[in-house]
């Protein structure tokens, strides 16, 4: 994509770092991105995309705001209070950049319509907070063959992951947290949450996709980053492929 | 004057002499205080041996990250050395000496 002299001005403090510069830019602006979930992590994530003039964003979300989220979901005000997050959410990126183009969609993609949006897309950011919508996101972005950057937050801790799978022996989400439909689930109305965190591992999230689009640095494939937000400890592991893996294993692609 | 080379094996030699470490995640500790501030050391084995000798330490500790068939419950996380263990079901992936087996939950909230 080409840059005018507004956008180059816009994202020059992206230009000025040589691993990034004018070609990193384009390739940043010229890309489109879904967001599952615009809440705790959604926000920051499309807070720093959209900042970070990712040309296209689809955010998506079929939840309304509520007054419990307003304290760490920065990306809804007060008088959004009984808006659809989607919409709330794409008004704030709005809000700070208007030269992108952000589409909400209101509702919690499923089926047919998430395949639709991810076929369309160049990147998948998973910020949704539910292990079945994970699954099946992962399920889409292996099948479409598209990038898919992980991130969870509860209570003080994070989790953060970065699969592609068209990389040769990398593990997909369910490599790593095989199905989970069904088992009790810790939720953040239940357990609660850190306001910052949803923050640092949102970012993180941003961060990684704009290493992915920028075509910088070492991306967290094949490797899992813990946050214990308490402790102010990090720890980075190794996730192997599961060769046996019902999503992404040998047998997967061959039925596939 | 030159330095003084250390054998090769060294540092294997010491590690060969140290038994395998368990950690695991703060919330853990609210369901078993008796793991909390101390180091959990346990003969190198499998995963199952090594999950089992926690439980002799904190009895209940092995139902709680365990299912009914001896599988890895599926909120439960394992690593060895800072590699997850994807044998959730077998446990068999040998702890050795010097190991650390680091426990901790999946998340998904957001």
């Amino acid at each position: 994509m080409e840059l005018n002299d507004t956008l180059l001005l816009r994202y020059s403090r992206h230009i000025l770092l040589p691993d990034v510069g004018v070609d990193g830019q384009a390739r940043i602006s010229g890309a489109s991105v879904l967001i599952i979930g615009a809440g705790g992590l959604g926000c920051p994530v499309a807070l720093y995309l959209g900042a970070s003039g990712v040309g296209q964003l689809w955010l998506a979300d079929g939840d309304t705001v509520d007054l419990t989220n307003l304290q760490r979901q920065i990306g809804h005000a007060t008088a959004a209070i009984g808006e659809n997050k989607a919409d709330s959410l794409a008004r704030s990126v709005r809000a700070i950049n208007p030269e992108i183009e952000v589409q909400p969609i209101r509702e919690a993609l499923s089926g047919r319509a998430l395949h639709e949006v991810v076929t369309a897309v160049d990147l998948v950011v998973d910020a949704s907070d539910n292990f079945a919508t994970r699954h099946a996101v992962n399920r889409a972005c292996v099948q479409l063959g598209k990038p898919l950057v992980s991130g969870a937050a509860i209570g003080f801790s994070g989790q953060l992951a970065v699969f592609d799978t068209r990389r040769a022996y990398t593990p997909c989400y369910h490599c790593l947290f095989p199905d989970q439909t069904g088992e009790p689930e810790t939720r953040c109305a239940e357990a609660g949450v850190f306001s910052p965190l949803v923050g640092v591992i949102g970012a993180m999230q941003a961060m990684e996709a704009l290493k992915y689009l920028a075509q910088v640095g070492e991306l967290l494939i094949g490797r899992l980053l813990l946050w214990d937000g308490l402790q102010a400890e990090a720890r980075v592991m190794k996730v192997p492929h599961d060769p046996a893996c019902p999503v992404c294993g040998q047998a997967a692609r061959q039925a596939g | 004057m030159p330095r003084q080379q250390f054998p090769a094996d060294l540092f294997g030699a010491i590690r060969l002499n140290v038994m395998p470490t368990v950690q695991m995640t703060q919330h853990l500790y609210r369901f078993f205080p008796q793991l909390e501030n101390r180091t959990i050391t346990v003969s190198a084995g499998s995963v199952s041996e090594v999950l089992r000798a926690v439980n002799e330490i904190a009895p209940g500790f092995a139902d709680y990250v365990l299912d009914e068939h001896g599988a890895l419950r599926r909120h439960v996380m394992l690593s060895i050395d800072d590699t997850v263990v994807i044998d959730r079901k077998t446990l068999s992936d040998r702890v050795p000496d010097g190991g650390t087996v680091y426990i901790f939950p999946a998340l998904s909230g957001g």
